[in-house]
């Protein structure tokens, strides 16, 4: 289990990254979100040893993290992290290497994971002469090499199409049921909402929500509805807890308060003869994730 | 499960050695050596004039000149340039002056040497040429008449052979010198200074530069493809700074000996071809020394000179290196370290200059004073040593302060190093570093 307790990072006096804690378990995918500079990547660098936290706790297995137990970590950062003068082979044996990993044990991963990827055919070519898209399957590959018990994603899916997107999935997927602990960010919140059970949303370091999904999202009061058919929208909007209504391509998405306030709009609407569609959904991750990141801005 | 740190100077090792440019450098650096080692032959085969003597054609008014000047220029000759290398044949002539003036128009690079008395019965020469002479032909020319005429004066008042020779030869001059730790065989290590200098303070300087050049520009590759994260969260920093360090050195040391390697060849091919005079004179010069300090009890003191010599430069190499990763780890990216690195150079440059200096001030205390400081003391301190400046005790302490500079240098390097190593950002850097420095 990975455990953050009060985590906190000053940068000078600048804090980035205010009291963080959370917990993922064995086999737990979890999402570290927010928008840029929130401090995501201090928090990765923080859990990876690279950065020293101003105070707060990290542990693995309830034990420091440390070169002890760095050889069971994978880490994929933000930027490209390759030495392009080195061909495929010999960065994985590289990056291999510093994990512990025996060379027979590399190149056996190695062709298993590139032929996966369907770039089998890129072993012996050098890295600055691929495209950036395999570019990130090298670095991705290079980080799961070990079959970490830990594995840090930071923003694990810019430059891929949504092809490559959905093997990384399935990888990720695969070590998670194998039992490893998954920690990542992403600003694409149909990712996150794909894979995660649990998240944090940070705010100029500080935690603004954090929890299970689904209890996040059945808390958040919030809700959407979605409905098709000639209406009035100035009386629609003129309903008390209606926020706001999007007119959509051939139909309304209109935001309301909370749930309560859809038995109001449903009532408005039944006069109106041609209604073909009325649906009340959960709010999606991105609209939390605005509403909050938009709450603390304003603050 | 293999040592990481193994691992890692295997890696920067091989990545050098495997390099096309390694193998590149490598021959053009062994053809050159080869080249200069064998510069005379290599002029020689593409052809010139270099056989053909050169005439000077006497015409000896005296009747009694001629065969002291021959013999007084042969031996001249012979000393300064070998028994091989005579380039003068001297010819008693018969003709007017004026057919010799027209012979030589000919011949051009003939000389005429008009001897005769003028009226103070003082011998007079006159020196005709179709052109200028350079002045060392001059000189000696000049030089062997002036012999000939004290000569054939000293004879003309009357000296028996013996009286003679009492006038002519050398005085010996017998040494002593009060300093018992210093004997009058150090004088002669002075010929080393003439010929071992380029042997090992020049290698010494091209091999540091090209060490603070390898070490930084590995370290701002690794920082600038941003993989140093993914390293230094696998290795500890100082892991890696041992790492860059040992294998930098290694390598270096092994560029060192590939160089003495192609010298080698290029003395064996001197030998093969036949060739001799500079290197044969060179070597004679370092046998002559060698010989002058073993047979005056000092081949011990030099064999010393030699390991301290060779103690300093390793430990002078390390200092180097450490400062260039210390550096490289600041900057982030290649041209920022190239500039940074500016004053190294100009450390290096510095002793370079003074140990050429040290023979031109002899005595000085201030160079004696920096021939302490580290850094420049490799450079400076064996000249100095050399030259009978400075004793091994004097050495010793330059060992002993580098020794204290390496393990200050590890210690605060080693501080910034974790700080610079991650760091891509080079606003208050040098608060940063500072602060580095004040945290254990």
């Amino acid at each position: 289990m990975l455990k953050l307790e009060h985590v906190t990072k000053y940068y000078g006096d600048f804090k980035a990254v205010d009291d963080l804690s959370f917990e993922v378990n064995d086999g737990e995918i979890f999402g570290l979100l927010g928008v840029n500079g929130a401090g995501k990547t201090t928090t990765f660098r923080m859990i990876m040893g690279l950065l020293d936290k101003s105070s707060g706790k990290i542990t693995l297995d309830g034990k420091n993290i440390d070169y002890t137990v760095t050889d069971n970590i994978g880490f994929l950062t933000e930027e490209r992290s390759l030495l392009t003068k080195l061909t495929v082979k010999e960065q994985a044996i590289y990056f291999g290497a510093l994990k512990g990993m025996s060379n027979d044990k590399i190149l056996e991963r190695l062709d298993y994971l590139l032929d996966k990827f369907g770039i089998s055919n890129y072993k012996n070519k050098k890295i600055k002469e691929l495209s950036k898209g395999n570019q990130q399957k090298i670095q991705f590959i290079t980080a799961i090499l070990n079959k970490p018990k830990l594995l840090i994603l930071d923003e694990p899916f810019s430059g891929l199409d949504p092809f490559n997107i959905e093997l990384f999935k399935n990888e990720i997927l695969d070590l998670s049921k194998n039992g490893s602990i998954i920690i990542f960010s992403s600003h694409r919140m149909e990712h996150v909402e794909l894979f995660c059970k649990k998240l944090v949303i940070l705010v100029n370091g500080k935690t603004v929500l954090s929890g299970n999904i689904k209890d996040i999202k059945e808390n958040f009061r919030k809700k959407n509805i979605f409905l098709k058919g000639d209406i009035d929208i100035d009386g629609l909007n003129k309903i008390k807890g209606v926020e706001k209504v999007l007119e959509k391509s051939d139909e309304y998405e209109i935001t309301i308060s909370s749930k309560e306030v859809a038995s109001h709009v449903f009532k408005f609407i039944s006069k109106y003869p041609n209604i073909t569609k009325f649906v009340v959904e959960e709010p999606s991750l991105n609209d939390i994730f605005i509403s909050k990141v938009g709450e603390s801005y304003e603050k | 499960m293999r040592s990481k740190l193994n691992f890692l100077i295997n890696v920067s090792l091989k990545k050098k050695l495997k390099s096309k440019w390694f193998l590149i450098a490598n021959i053009v650096v062994a053809l050159l050596l080869i080249a200069v080692i064998n510069i005379d032959s290599i002029i020689t085969l593409f052809g010139g004039d270099f056989d053909s003597k050169r005439k000077i054609y006497v015409i000896d008014e005296t009747n009694s000149i001629y065969e002291d000047f021959k013999q007084n220029l042969n031996y001249y000759e012979t000393s300064i340039y070998g028994e091989d290398n005579i380039s003068y044949e001297v010819i008693l002539s018969d003709k007017s002056i004026d057919e010799l003036k027209e012979l030589i128009k000919k011949e051009d690079k003939s000389l005429i040497a008009q001897i005769y008395y003028n009226d103070e019965k003082n011998i007079i020469s006159k020196l005709i040429s179709l052109s200028t002479i350079d002045s060392y032909d001059y000189q000696l020319i000049s030089s062997s008449l002036t012999q000939t005429a004290s000569l054939y004066t000293l004879n003309s008042i009357g000296l028996t052979q013996e009286q003679y020779n009492k006038i002519t030869t050398p005085i010996e001059i017998e040494r002593e010198i009060l300093d018992e730790d210093i004997t009058s065989e150090d004088e002669d290590v002075e010929m080393i200074m003439t010929t071992v200098f380029p042997f090992i303070v020049l290698p010494f300087f091209m091999l540091t530069i090209f060490l603070v050049q390898f070490i930084g520009s590995e370290i701002n590759d690794e920082k600038s493809t941003k993989s140093m994260e993914i390293i230094i969260s696998n290795v500890s920093p100082k892991t890696h700074f041992a790492a860059k360090v040992v294998a930098n050195n290694l390598f270096i040391i092994l560029q060192l000996i590939l160089m003495i390697a192609y010298g080698a060849i290029g003395l064996l091919v001197r030998k093969f071809i036949g060739g001799d005079s500079i290197i044969n004179g060179v070597a004679s010069t370092i046998g002559n020394a060698f010989k002058s300090l073993t047979t005056g009890g000092m081949g011990d003191k030099f064999i010393l000179i030699l390991i301290f010599t060779i103690i300093l430069m390793i430990l002078t190499f390390v200092a180097y290196s450490l400062i260039a990763g210390i550096l490289a780890s600041m900057t982030t990216n290649t041209e920022d370290y190239q500039q940074v690195q500016a004053p190294i150079m100009i450390i290096l440059l510095l002793g370079y200059y003074l140990s050429i200096m040290a023979g031109m001030f002899k005595g000085s205390f201030f160079i004696k004073i920096l021939s302490f400081v580290p850094l420049i003391s490799a450079v400076l301190s064996p000249s100095l040593l050399v030259l009978g400046q400075i004793g091994l005790i004097e050495i010793t302490v330059s060992i002993f302060i580098m020794i204290i500079t390496i393990f200050l240098l590890i210690k605060y390097g080693l501080r910034i190093y974790k700080v610079g190593i991650l760091n891509y950002s080079q606003s208050g850097m040098w608060k940063k570093i500072f602060k580095s420095i004040k945290n254990k």
